[in-house]
């Protein structure tokens, strides 16, 4: 019976140690950044969104992404202003989302400060149009806190987004896409 | 009669090149000084979203509008944008008010679970039933100011 109990309790712990190393559960945040980034020889484009809403399964490893396109924020209004009227019309299609899997989530310690890298991929969706991305992402644990970076390019022709001939040479065909997220434990 | 006809394309020129230039450089909109196109209350345009998206869009979006709820929560996770939780729907539906940095004291001082009038910028609704652990959903506003 004493070793049964004793075997019940090692199994207990051993799964105990198990979890809290690995950590499990769902981490997200609603104040991720994306910032954009369009860089030719007449003009360069930045915009930044600090309210993306993202989560990630630290056992699946699924992640999640959902950006409001009016939420791009840009120095100038004008640019602005065409961005989500006259490219992105964002009224019709007001959000971007991504659905994927960080691919070694295994070794994204959650629980233990450090960074850890691996490919991320999945779906890319906007403007109504879903095209396969993927990126080496980086994880950084800190105080509990999962700090995502990772970056990719996208041509906006892909995604049905029609660059007009006369700024043809102001928008880039390689747009930079930087993701910065502060995920926490959820539950 | 030959100067009068350059003195007017000259002057055409210049007043095309000045508006122009005004219109590229013309500022974003000044949320404080800008009149509410509509006071709406949080569960009203959480429900109208949530019911009709695209026609919710039409109504609300890019407009200057003030939203009249209780203060869930403060989310000042990303210093680059302090932001406020308003109860949209007592469940899983909310406002999400995105506020300039400038702003945090004001937001650091109010009282959860208080009503609060803030007037923004609506930029949508964020969250998808289409992504499983982005269900939650939250209309959100940006640029926010706080009304007395």
């Amino acid at each position: 019976m004493k070793k049964i109990t004793i075997l019940t309790f090692a199994i207990l712990g051993l799964g105990l140690v198990a979890f809290t190393n690995h950590g499990g559960g769902i981490y997200k945040t609603n104040t991720g950044n994306i910032n954009f980034f369009s860089h030719t020889s007449v003009e360069d484009i930045t915009a930044d969104n600090h309210k993306v809403k993202t989560a990630f399964d630290a056992t699946s490893g699924k992640i999640q992404f959902s950006a409001l396109i009016k939420d791009f924020e840009f120095p100038k209004a004008l640019m602005q202003e065409h961005f989500n009227e006259n490219y992105m019309e964002s009224t019709q299609f007001p959000k971007s989302t991504f659905n994927g899997t960080i691919e070694n989530m295994s070794v994204v310690k959650t629980t233990v400060d450090g960074t850890y890298t691996s490919k991320v991929s999945g779906k890319l969706t906007i403007k109504d149009v879903t095209k396969d991305v993927s990126t080496i992402g980086t994880f950084t644990v800190k105080s509990g806190v999962v700090n995502t970076k990772a970056t990719f390019t996208i041509n906006p022709e892909d995604y049905n987004i029609k660059i007009p001939k006369t700024v043809s040479g102001k928008i880039s065909r390689e747009i930079k896409i930087t993701v910065d997220a502060d995920y926490r434990h959820a539950h | 009669m030959k100067k009068p006809i350059i003195l007017i394309v000259l002057f055409l020129i210049i007043g095309s090149v000045l508006y122009a230039y005004k219109m590229y450089n013309k500022p974003h909109t000044d949320v404080a000084s800008t009149e509410a196109a509509e006071t709406v209350s949080a569960e009203d345009i959480f429900a109208a979203f949530d019911h009709d998206e695209a026609a919710a869009m039409i109504q609300y979006a890019d407009k200057v509008i003030t939203v009249e709820g209780i203060l869930l929560s403060k989310d000042l996770s990303n210093e680059l944008e302090p932001q406020i939780v308003l109860d949209g729907n007592g469940y899983d539906g909310f406002i999400r008010c995105g506020f300039k940095p400038e702003m945090l004291s004001k937001i650091v001082a109010l009282e959860e679970n208080s009503p609060v009038s803030i007037k923004g910028i609506c930029g949508g609704m964020n969250g998808s039933e289409e992504l499983d652990l982005l269900a939650d959903t939250d209309v959100v506003l940006s640029n926010c100011t706080l009304i007395d």
